[in-house]
């Protein structure tokens, strides 16, 4: 539920994948096939031999170096900031409010609801219950709009339809005391957290 | 919200206003995508991995053509060297250690792309609920089943085990030596604990009752 581009993530990690693959694959062949080795002579030959008269061509005036060694370096700058930009992505999405645009006719100004208030309110609805090992809330951007993540680790043997009811109807509450509706993700987690705690034998 | 009169906290006000805006439920297109998405694995791994991979080879390139172009040592190795030494390749290098970078290479490509190409389907359901979207650990399922399938057989936790997949229940129950097990039992107290959490999608149920006991439990 954050703004990982999950698209985006899928096709570049599946080209670079691939190109790793392609490659790791003909370094394999060159060392075990005769006929391939024989090939990427020649072909890699003629290529080495069209970049060098490249380079011929693109002389700096006055210079011995190419300019094309200027455009690769450009292209591999633009490469790194892509890079840093395409990291910068990953996970984000945490918003600060839950309400940003409340209006109404009798409120003069604008009134802002901080996330810190569903957040902190649900966590306290939640403390003192013996069937949770652990709560956790936050506040995520989905698609331009607001909304709240819940995850909830149950202890052992905790029927999950129940608890899920439960938070359903403190949400309803938190609903009434916002005044809007923001959409809500309640993920019922299992893991070592769950694990080691003490199973719930009496409710 | 946008032309009521009376005071935006009182809950008569906000309550006809969350029935018809008909946001934040489980059948709202944005709350759906929400879900699928939940129920996937994540590839920020492998994307920063990926990035941070690119990011280096681009780094060191940009190193030794801006050495070369100042006219500089090269550092490791510089680019026209480098270039032609690949044209010869087979030759220069030890075969092995030519064979074993490429095989290290494909490893890590192909964890990249199968990363990438299968769905990854996180061991995850759903639950309907009329107001949150819920996804549920199939291990806190197994957990609640397991919980319904002891009580309904009478053993101990460790007697029962329940594997939850994404379309089939398998419940394995060890009965007590000289205590029989009611398998029918069994199955109904799962199925209906089951049917109470309606997963989905809704799994099928087997129950297994092992022939040999425990002694002693």
């Amino acid at each position: 539920m954050n703004g990982t581009p999950h698209v985006l993530n899928r096709i570049l990690v599946a080209i670079l994948g691939l190109l790793m693959t392609a490659s790791g694959a003909l370094l394999v062949l060159l060392t075990s096939v005769p006929s391939v080795a024989q090939w990427w002579h020649g072909w890699s030959a003629d290529v080495y031999q069209r970049a060098a008269y490249l380079a011929e061509q693109t002389r700096i005036p006055g210079r011995q170096e190419s300019w094309l060694w200027v455009a690769a370096a450009a292209v591999m700058v633009i490469l790194i900031v892509l890079m840093v930009a395409w990291l910068a992505q990953q996970g984000k999405g945490r918003a600060n409010l839950i309400v940003a645009d409340y209006e109404d006719g009798t409120t003069p100004g604008e009134v802002q609801i901080g996330g810190g208030v569903a957040e902190q309110a649900l966590k306290a609805a939640l403390a003192g219950r013996a069937d949770l090992a652990a709560v956790f809330v936050a506040t995520y951007e989905v698609k331009g709009r607001p909304g709240l993540r819940v995850r909830v680790h149950p202890r052992q043997g905790v029927s999950p339809q129940v608890l899920a009811a439960e938070i359903s109807r403190l949400v309803e509450a938190l609903d009434i005391v916002v005044g809007r509706r923001t959409p809500v993700l309640l993920h019922i987690a299992g893991g070592a957290r769950a694990r080691f705690s003490k199973a719930e034998r009496v409710r | 919200m946008s032309n009521s009169t009376s005071s935006v906290t009182s809950g008569q006000d906000a309550h006809p206003q969350a029935g018809n805006s008909a946001s934040g439920t489980p059948a709202d297109p944005g709350v759906r995508s929400i879900l699928r998405r939940e129920t996937r694995s994540s590839r920020a791994l492998a994307a920063g991995a990926a990035a941070v991979l690119v990011i280096g080879v681009c780094v060191y390139g940009l190193l030794e053509s801006a050495l070369r172009a100042i006219g500089q040592q090269p550092w490791l190795i510089d680019p026209q060297t480098a270039a032609e030494r690949l044209v010869k390749l087979p030759e220069g290098i030890s075969p092995l250690l030519l064979g074993a970078t490429g095989a290290v290479l494909v490893m890590f490509g192909l964890i990249f792309l199968l990363n990438a190409l299968l769905p990854g389907r996180r061991a995850r359901h759903l639950l309907d609920d009329p107001r949150v979207a819920v996804v549920v650990d199939d291990e806190v399922i197994a957990a609640a089943l397991a919980k319904s399938a002891r009580a309904a057989a009478n053993v101990t936790q460790e007697q029962v085990m329940v594997v939850v997949s994404q379309r089939l229940v398998v419940v394995n129950v060890r009965p007590t030596s000289g205590v029989p097990v009611h398998e029918q039992r069994v199955q109904s107290a799962v199925e209906d604990e089951l049917r109470a959490m309606a997963p989905s999608p809704m799994p099928a149920i087997r129950v297994n009752v092992a022939v040999s006991g425990v002694v002693g439990a």
